[in-house]
Formats: structure tokens, sequence, C-alpha cells
């Protein structure tokens, strides 16, 4: 009962928060419109083109973004989007099987918190935005998601492995290599259980699955749209497919100090556990194959429908009021078809062996239409610049370093998806307030590239800074767990290693770069 | 054909240790030992959103069906019977299945589902699936039903299951294997009814001499198979109807009073099973009777 009328009170506070700036924006239209009727200026007509929700969608699903509303939202209506957040970053530590039986209904609740008020205050523009982020944003981002885990689910790596320091090392390398191509999921996935079986013969453990996280989950998917979820939002925002490879630099001196440390890490500890000699093998061995290879080629399918969609232009389709390119469309129809042909090509037996289970993806699902939906004020306060009021981040975050660490900081913390996406609005109000999308975005590539390369490095690297900056990293932590490696705990793993290897190789790609 | 070893999972719900008391009889059949197993489902335990694996929560329930499998096999040792406990995380019904294989078990006992539905299915789609793929014969126990007949509402309590059992046959190799599986019940069974249905997809569009034809070679092999279970040293009675397969064999499996009834199974995959369908699934799901099903 006392939960029942918290939520209750948090609704109801909801709901009036939207509707005393709903009252404001009436008013400020009307001022609006005097001002346009006496000065004849078009200042009107964006206000009118955000209110009747047709503002323009312009290009690669994209929006100019409705600027005035941005101008007008208060930050407090950042509130469910920061809750849903936290809600993530702490109830996994504090109440983990309320959590993980609740997390939908959670996530719910905050999409309500902010979708109920928005539009009963704002109507047809909240409507607008709303759907647009779903059918821009969330659902390509969902079905490339799913895309590449049910392909790469339906392969398995089969023999025994024997986990030397060299052939760990080799094994972090090859899904550091795969991530951009497979997604960070898909190669976690692809090879988190040979890598623990390999090893399952050493004691110290723990060490290994964390520079699996930092390298394959996190630092790996940063050369293209498919390897990270915050670079597909960007690819869905304009970015080229091809620009990421601009981040090829960063990556190779990243993932070059933490694959040395890795072995000489590994070295130590392989020397200390007194197992210089070959361990006596258990039962037969069974050479080394790769099962499922088929799935290449969906594999393949994906990259290619995700490059095809970012080069060609077959024109746009209006759904339910939200203009969308074609080739969008063509690719998530195209992405779920090489999913279904995975699904139906692929043995159940290979996929059991491999433990797959929908569960994860479902999670992230549920997870994502939450955050999705309540970032939507917080993205158009961002895009209004320093006319809205997250105008003083805006303001403080003017170098490429304040870009990479503060990007980077939240993403740790914070989803990197989300945590991407705002800085990139940020980056786009700050450079290019006002202007569509489409325009500013070529420009945020080229004239301001170092900007972009700084929010795309820190989002993808920083995912790596804690178990929740990013979905694969509680993924291979589960699986770890349940083959019988100690996991640190959240705190654990930040104190004794983000911190201690993380950090510095950050503080050196900073100094390099940026 | 006998059932040595049997693999009992459980999700310990309600009447479970019952059903397990309902087949320790198959003792006089040759049983010699039980694995009693528990998958704890791994969604239950691991990919907590952003959080990985509740290793808590896992030793947790693995204690609690240790504690309650304990008591389990004082019940299973006071018969005579051996039995071995298996605590597995995992997706259940593949799990079940490599624990099957690796214990080489002869028989899996599986339950019905928690609340039935009145005149809808007993069987849940974990057990379907377990039927469905499984290799070794699988006894669905449904140890108390409710079902709705004539208009009143009937619980049924299925101990003594393999006094009266009804054994339906096709003629099929897996009706073959049912045949001689039902020969090792002589020490349980009191008759077995040996049933065949001439089903409508085969008495359709026949004259009558086909149909005389057919009815008389049904009864020739009817007898047949009745005097090889009598040879066997089992009462056996010849039962030949025709019409609706699935639904004759409920039928006469519940006016004759029947106590669970034996099938073969060709094992369909859940495609082939949606455009051709299949019997033996079929009376799984809707008779309240246990079934038995033999691939």
């Amino acid at each position: 009962m006392r939960l029942g009328k918290w939520i209750a009170i948090i609704f109801l506070l909801s709901i009036f928060a939207f509707l005393v700036p709903a009252m404001a924006t009436d008013h400020d239209q009307e001022v609006a419109a005097t001002h346009d009727t006496e000065h004849g200026s078009t200042h009107g007509l964006e206000h009118a083109v955000s209110e009747t929700g047709h503002g323009e969608d312009a290009g690669h699903g994209g929006h100019g973004g409705h600027v005035n509303l941005g101008e007008t939202l208060p930050l407090w209506s950042c509130i469910p989007f920061a809750c849903m957040l936290f809600s993530i970053a702490l109830f996994p530590l504090l109440a983990p099987k309320f959590w993980h039986h609740h997390f939908g209904k959670i996530s719910a609740f905050w999409a309500a918190c902010l979708g109920i008020p928005f539009l009963i205050a704002f109507k047809g523009v909240a409507v607008h935005e709303i759907l647009h982020i779903i059918l821009a944003d969330y659902v390509p981002f969902i079905i490339l998601l799913w895309a590449l885990y049910t392909v790469s689910g339906g392969i398995l790596l089969k023999g025994t492995l024997r986990g030397t320091p060299m052939v760990n090392t080799i094994i972090i390398l090859i899904g550091t290599i795969l991530a951009s191509w497979m997604g960070t999921t898909g190669a976690a996935m692809l090879l988190i259980r040979p890598f623990l079986k390999a090893n399952n013969y050493r004691k110290n453990r723990t060490f290994m699955v964390v520079f699996f996280i930092f390298l394959v989950a996190n630092v790996g998917g940063s050369l293209t749209p498919l390897g990270d979820p915050p670079l597909f939002l960007g690819f869905l925002h304009g970015v080229d497919f091809f620009w990421t490879m601009k981040i090829m630099p960063h990556m190779l001196v990243t993932a070059g100090i933490l694959l040395v440390i890795y072995f000489f890490l590994d070295t130590y500890h392989y020397k200390k556990e007194g197992l210089t000699s070959a361990p006596v093998e258990e039962g037969v061995k069974e050479p080394l194959k790769l099962v499922g290879t088929h799935n290449f080629i969906f594999l393949g399918g994906v990259v290619g429908a995700v490059l095809t969609s970012g080069i060609v232009n077959w024109g746009e389709v209006n759904t339910l009021g939200i203009h969308r390119a074609m080739q969008d469309w063509s690719r998530d129809g195209f992405l779920i078809l090489m999913g279904i042909l995975s699904l139906w090509t692929t043995s159940k037996r290979l996929r059991e062996d491999n433990d797959f289970t929908w569960f994860p993806i479902v999670e992230v699902a549920f997870l994502f239409i939450g955050i999705f939906i309540t970032m939507v004020p917080c993205l158009l306060i961002l895009k209004a610049g320093l006319k809205g009021e997250l105008g003083f981040l805006i303001a403080a975050v003017k170098e490429p370093v304040h870009y990479f660490w503060v990007t980077g900081a939240l993403s740790g913390f914070l989803d990197n998806a989300p945590t991407y996406l705002t800085f990139f609005n940020t980056a786009l109000g700050a450079f290019y307030p006002g202007m569509p999308e489409a325009q500013a975005v070529p420009l945020l590539m080229t004239e301001t590239s170092i900007y972009l390369k700084a929010i795309s490095a820190g989002a993808v690297f920083f995912g790596a800074f804690s178990y929740i900056g990013n979905a694969p990293n509680f993924m291979v932590r589960s699986i770890a767990e349940e083959a019988g490696t100690s996991m640190p705990s959240f705190f654990g793993y930040i104190l004794k290693y983000s911190l201690v290897f993380l950090f510095p190789t950050f503080v050196v790609v900073t100094l390099i770069f940026f | 054909m006998e059932f040595k070893k049997i693999l009992f999972p459980t999700k310990f719900r309600e009447l479970a240790f019952n059903s397990l008391e309902s087949i320790l009889e198959l003792k006089k059949a040759g049983l010699k030992e039980i694995v009693l197993t528990y998958i704890i489902p791994r969604d239950e335990v691991g990919f907590v959103p952003y959080g990985g694996y509740m290793k808590d929560e896992e030793e947790r329930l693995r204690e609690q069906a240790r504690i309650r499998f304990e008591n389990w096999q004082e019940a299973v040792s006071v018969e005579g019977i051996e039995s071995k406990v298996r605590i597995e995380v995992g997706n259940p019904v593949p799990k079940l299945l490599r624990v099957a294989e690796e214990e080489k078990v002869d028989l899996i006992i599986a339950g019905r589902k928690k609340r039935t539905v009145l005149g809808k299915v007993y069987i849940g789609s974990h057990t379907l699936e377990l039927v469905r793929r499984s290799r070794v014969p699988v006894l669905v126990s449904k140890y108390m039903v409710r079902f709705e007949c004539e208009g009143d509402l009937i619980t049924r309590v299925n101990d003594h299951i393999f006094t009266a059992p009804l054994l339906a046959t096709d003629w099929s190799e897996p009706s073959e294997k049912a045949l001689k599986l039902v020969s090792s019940f002589k020490e349980l069974a009191d008759k077995v009814m040996v049933t065949h249905i001439i089903g409508v997809k085969i008495s359709k569009g026949l004259d009558k001499s086909e149909l005389n034809r057919i009815e008389k070679e049904s009864k020739e092999r009817l007898e047949e198979y009745c005097d090889r279970l009598k040879k066997d040293g089992i009462n056996a009675e010849p039962h030949l109807f025709s019409g609706r397969s699935a639904h004759e064999i409920i039928r006469v499996a519940r006016e004759r009073k029947a106590s669970m009834i034996v099938m073969g199974t060709t094992g369909k995959d859940r495609f082939k099973e949606f455009w051709l369908g299949s019997v033996s699934h079929r009376v799984t799901e809707e008779s309240e009777l246990p079934v038995l099903l033999v691939p």
C-alpha cells in the first residue's frame, strides 16, 4: 500500500510538472503569434510546425527536432530519464532479485511517468516525438541487436583449448577484432564459454574475464556501427558507416596497451600457479572446430544491409506521421530475415550447446523502450543548445577532452547508448544550434570531427568501466559466475580493475589524441 | 525391455511426491534406480539485467532442493529402490534430455500442468517439448486431475496406474516397442486393453468391401498382439473402433476404465505436427489419464 502511494505521488507530480511548462508554452505562443503578426517573422511558423507535430524529419533517420519545445522544457522533465538510468545502476546492486523479476514494470513505470504527462501537456507534438524516437531509433536499434545476437548465437566454437597466456591473449585479440563486425555482444557470446572452458584448470580466472569484458565486450566494438550500440545510434542519425574507422588509432592504442598488460599479468599468474608444464588433460582431447559457420553468411548479410542503408537513397515513406527512409525500413526487414534464416537453418541442438537463451535480448528490449521514451525531453533540451535549460552543460563542455571524459564518465555508470546520443546532441546544440540534423551531422563529421571522435571513443571505451556501462558486460559476468569464476563486486571491479588499468590507459589516449 | 532406471524431474509442485510414490510400484517390473532431478532455470538466477548472476539464489535453490530430495530418497529407499540426486542449472528441457542421456535412463517421468483448464489441456509446453524430443519413453503421470464429464466436475486421482493399461496401436514400429514394454508389466497389470482405431483419414471414401477388409485385417492383428501378451502371462483383450483417432482413444479409455494409455509416438517436430497433427500428443494433452509414450 505504501509503495502504491509513492507511485501515485510520483505520477501526480509528473503530470503537474508537465502542465506548468505546457501552459507556459501556450502563453509564449500567444506572445509569439502577436509578435509574428506584427513583424511577419517565420518564428511563429516554426512554432506552428512543432505544434501540429509535422516537424521536419530530415534525412537519414534523423529529424530536425522541435527546437522550440527544447527551449521551453524544464530541466526536471529529464528526471524520469535520470530515474530510469539510476534504476539500472542501483537496483541490480541493492535489490537484484526484485529487479530481476520486475525490471519490465520499472521500465514501464518511468516511461509512463514521462509519457502520460508529456502527452497530456503537449498532445500532438509529444505523440510525434515519442513515435519518432520509437520508429527512428528504438526499432532499428533493437532489430540490429536481435539480428546480431541471433546470428552469432548460431556459431559455436567446439574443441579442447589450453588456456596459456599466449592462447588467451590470442582469443581476446580475435574477439577484439570480431567485435566490430559481429557486435560486442555477438563476439563476447561466441568466445566467452570456450575461453572459460580453456581456463577451467587455472586458479585465478577473474582478471581474465575482466580483460575479456574490457576488450571484447567494449573496446573492440569501436570501428563500425555494428560494433557497439552507441555507434549504431550515431549511424541512424547520419554518421557514415566507415566514419567510425577514424577511431582506429584510438582503438589500437587502447587495445594494444590493455593486451600487453593482459599478457604480462596472465604470464605472471601462470608462473605463480606453477603451470609451466602442460597440465594433465582430463578426458578425450577434441580438436578445435567452428560449428554453424554458415551463420557467417548471415552476418555478412547484416553488415551488407547496414552498409547499404547508409549509401543508397530510395526516398522516404511516411509511417504514422514519421518520415523514414525506405532504405532504413528495407534494412530492418533484411536484418529480421537474416535472423529468421539463422534460426531456421541452425540446429536446435547447436543453440542449446551454446546455452542460447532469449532472456538477455528480451531484457534489453524492455529496458531500452523505457530509456528511449524517457530521454525525449533531455534530447530536445540539448538540441536547443544554449537556449535550453542544459545550456550550462553545453557551455561547460567545450573541448574535445571534455567530451571524451564527460561522455566516458557517464557512459561508465549509465548505459553508453543513451549517453552517446545525449552528447551527440550536446555537440549538435553547441556547434550547430537549430540546424536540421541532416545538415549538422556531416559538418560534425568533418569540421568538428575531433568532437565526434571524442564522443564515440568515450562512449565505447568507457562502457567497460563498470558492469553497467554496456549490456554485454553483465552477460559475460553472468556466464562466468555460472561457470564458477568468481567475479568482483560492482565496486571491486571499478577499484581493482577499471581505475588501475583503464583509467591510466584513457589518460594516455587523451594525451595522444585529445 | 524394462524400466530399470528412471529419471524423475520435478519442480516441487503440489502432489509431486505423490506422483513419485505412484511409480514406485514399478519395482515389480524391474525398477532399480531413480534419478531425482531438479533443473534450476537459468533465467531464474542468471542474466540479471546489468547485474549478472545470483549465486546466492542458486545456492539457496540448490540447498532447498537437496533437503527435499533427501526426504524423498528415504521414502524411495524404504521400497528397496536406489536413488540419486541431480541438481543442475540450465534451460529445463534441453538440460533434462542431456541428463537423461548421461544417466542412460529407460524412462522419463513428466508431470501435469499445475492449473488445469476445464476441458482443455493437461500438460504444459515444457512437457510437450520433452515428449516431442525424448529418445526414451516418457510417462506423463498426471497424479491428480480435474475434468468435466457430462456436466459434472470430477477430480480423479491416478494411482495404481499400471493395473489396466490401454495400449493404443497403429501398427507402427513405436507401437511394436510399446507392446514389448507393456509385456514387462505382468506383475502389475490385471489386463491390457489392446485398441486400434480405424481413423477417419483411412476410412473416408472407401467402399464397404475395402472397409471390411481393413476391419478383418485389424482384428487379426489385434488378436496377434493379445496372443503375444498372453504368452508373456498378461491378460489382454482386443478393442476395435472407428472414428477420430485421438477422440476415440480418450473415449474408450474412459469408458473401459483404463488406468493409463500407452502409445507409440513417431516424434514429429513442431512444424510437422502443426501441419500433420499428432494423435499421441493430442491424447497426452487432452486425456485425464496418465500417458506413456514410446518413441
